[in-house]
């Protein structure tokens, strides 16, 4: 300790250099995310005023009173909101069995499956993105719900990141532990090993909610009636409108956005750590 | 102990051991239904439509590789194919390293603040890209935006049409590439260097290797794997890029940013070419999917043990 404290002293001016290029590079970061929530409270024809003003000044709610008046806003909310919970629920549950599955037994053809599952990530959207819309149109699944949701509650991220985590953090006593006490395999799962992946079960949660609840290009093909509109689907249509009504979808934009970071600030550790463990140590 | 218990034991024992047996098949399965059922047989309708003309009603007309014939004189995705290449280029080329670079700083020991500055600069990844879209449209507008107003209050000119300008237009793409993207990689950079152990560092330092040279000889060969990762992710998920060109300038100006999912979009969703989309989407998947593959081998990616 004693030896590194005359070297700190010396690197000051380094530090103040690093801190003042950390403190530009977050400006560089929540400038426009300030812009815009300031510009959501300024008259239309204010947003573009110049020098911008940080206080909007005349401030005013007009912009999120005429949202919420001329567009069925909340309707979209309920349709993201819930079709990000649904999925999340249904991912968490299938990805933590399938990598539990893969991180705590030997069987045939396991190197096989998961090179085939790992491979999965490299398939890109655009090649099944008609035949699946033909799929879903033609045979009549198109109810947004099951549209939005199905096709996508076991992600093959999900599932290695569950394995990288139960590999890690489940010794196979406990396993062994609740066998001897003839728990079922299903059982053993459920009651021994879900609790103990709490932390990574947190991480996927958050992961899934935000990729669902921010998604646009499948529910753009998918869903075609407006009373099914998500959140980022009611706003693309706002803003592709004749009129280009930005000063809306800045509202809406800045009304979307706060769940999404409020579950992310909430979550963030969580979320980090998770994410990134699968990735540093494989 | 008597026989009969013995017995009942072993049974028991017995059945444990055949429901071992069957249990991680049950439990992988839902995978496997569901990626038979969306990517499998997509992929296989996607291969077959990919011979057809088909504008979605009726049945589609065999006409062998017509469409791949066409797809080749196709400028149109000729200038996809460059644009994604380009896109793809810069995140490797630029957004990686610089999200390296950030993580290093992050990593200067007893930094204070450390988790507010990785909560802020990974805040656009928590946005949907509609949001990200809008600001950045906004702001590089080419008569009232924010950038150019600046750039004409600092040097006197500020006429840059960012959104209309072929070349412009680009650049403004990869700026909201390097913008949304950069603080995702490095959360994880920075996640593989907190667990390089300290001693490596320290020993280094006694051997007289001074910051310079220990980020080159202990820090990038022991973040190998996580930049494995982060390589090959960053390559498929750009490789695939559309919300960024087609919220912020519609592909345009002309096909100037047109992106190879977004013709694949427009082929199929706009012009009802189904057959010519699917197509596309073969070339895109065969594209794709080798480097991915490639990328993963070389670099050892997903590999446990």
């Amino acid at each position: 300790m004693n030896a590194t404290t005359p070297r700190r002293r010396r690197l000051r001016p380094a530090r103040a250099g690093l801190y003042a290029t950390l403190v530009l590079l977050a400006l560089v970061y929540l400038a426009p995310l300030a812009w815009a929530v300031s510009s959501s409270f300024k008259d239309r024809s204010e947003i573009f005023a110049f020098p911008p003003q940080l206080w909007p000044d005349p401030a005013t709610l007009f912009n999120y009173a005429t949202l919420l008046a001329e567009q069925p806003f909340w309707r979209w909310m309920l349709m993201s909101t819930s079709v990000a919970l649904i999925s999340t629920v249904a991912t968490v549950l299938l990805c933590s069995l399938a990598g539990f599955g893969f991180a705590k037994y030997e069987f045939k053809g396991k190197r096989l499956l998961f090179d085939v599952m790992f491979s999965s990530l490299a398939i890109p959207f655009a090649v099944i993105v008609v035949p699946l819309f033909v799929l879903v149109a033609k045979l009549g699944l198109a109810h947004p719900l099951f549209a939005l949701v199905v096709p996508w509650v076991a992600p093959a991220f999900g599932i290695f990141m569950m394995r990288q985590y139960t590999e890690q953090s489940i010794p196979d006593e406990i396993l062994d532990a609740a066998r001897i006490d003839g728990c079922s395999e299903l059982r053993t799962f459920w009651s021994v090993v879900l609790p103990l992946l709490r932390p990574a079960l947190g991480a996927l949660a958050v992961w899934s909610f935000l990729n669902t609840y921010n998604t646009l290009l499948w529910p753009l093909v998918v869903v075609s009636e407006p009373q099914y509109y998500t959140v980022p689907l009611g706003l693309q249509a706002l803003f592709g409108a004749e009129g280009r009504q930005y000063n809306l979808v800045l509202a809406g934009a800045v009304l979307a956005a706060i769940p999404a970071i409020a579950v992310f600030v909430l979550l963030r550790k969580q979320l980090i750590s998770g994410l990134t463990a699968g990735a540093v140590k494989s | 102990m008597t026989a009969t218990t013995d017995t009942a034991a072993t049974r028991r024992h017995r059945a444990q051991i055949r429901q071992r047996r069957w249990a991680p098949y049950l439990f992988i399965s839902p995978f496997f239904i569901l990626f038979t059922c969306f990517m499998v047989v997509p992929i296989g309708a996607g291969v077959y439509l990919s011979l057809t003309r088909w504008a979605g009603l009726g049945s589609p007309e065999y006409i062998g590789l017509d469409n791949y014939v066409r797809l080749f004189g196709d400028q149109s995705f000729g200038a996809s194919l460059a644009n994604t290449a380009f896109y793809t280029a810069f995140a490797l080329a630029v957004v990686l390293p610089a999200s390296l670079l950030i993580a290093q700083a992050l990593d200067a020991r007893g930094l204070k603040l450390r988790d507010l500055f990785r909560l802020v600069y990974f805040l656009p990844v928590v946005l949907s890209p509609i949001i990200i879209a809008l600001i950045f449209g906004l702001i590089f507008d080419g008569e009232y935006g924010l950038v150019n107003a600046v750039m004409e209050a600092l040097f006197g000119f500020g006429g840059v049409s960012w959104l209309t300008d072929p070349w412009w237009a680009r650049i403004v793409v990869v700026v909201l590439v390097l913008w949304r993207w950069t603080g995702y990689l490095t959360i994880f950079f920075l996640a593989g260097m907190q667990a390089i152990p300290r001693e490596l560092h320290e020993a280094a330092e006694v051997d007289g290797a001074g910051p310079v040279r220990r980020f080159f000889s202990v820090t990038l060969p022991q973040l190998r794997p996580v930049t494995a990762f982060i390589a090959v992710t960053m390559l498929v998920n750009t490789a695939q890029i559309f919300e960024e060109p087609f919220l912020l300038t519609q592909g345009g100006p002309g096909e100037s940013t047109l992106s190879v999912s977004m013709f694949v979009y427009r082929a199929a969703f706009q012009r009802q070419e189904l057959g010519y989309a699917a197509a596309a989407g073969v070339v895109m998947f065969a594209i794709v999917f080798a480097l991915g593959r490639i990328g993963s081998s070389a670099l050892g990616v997903g590999r446990t043990r």
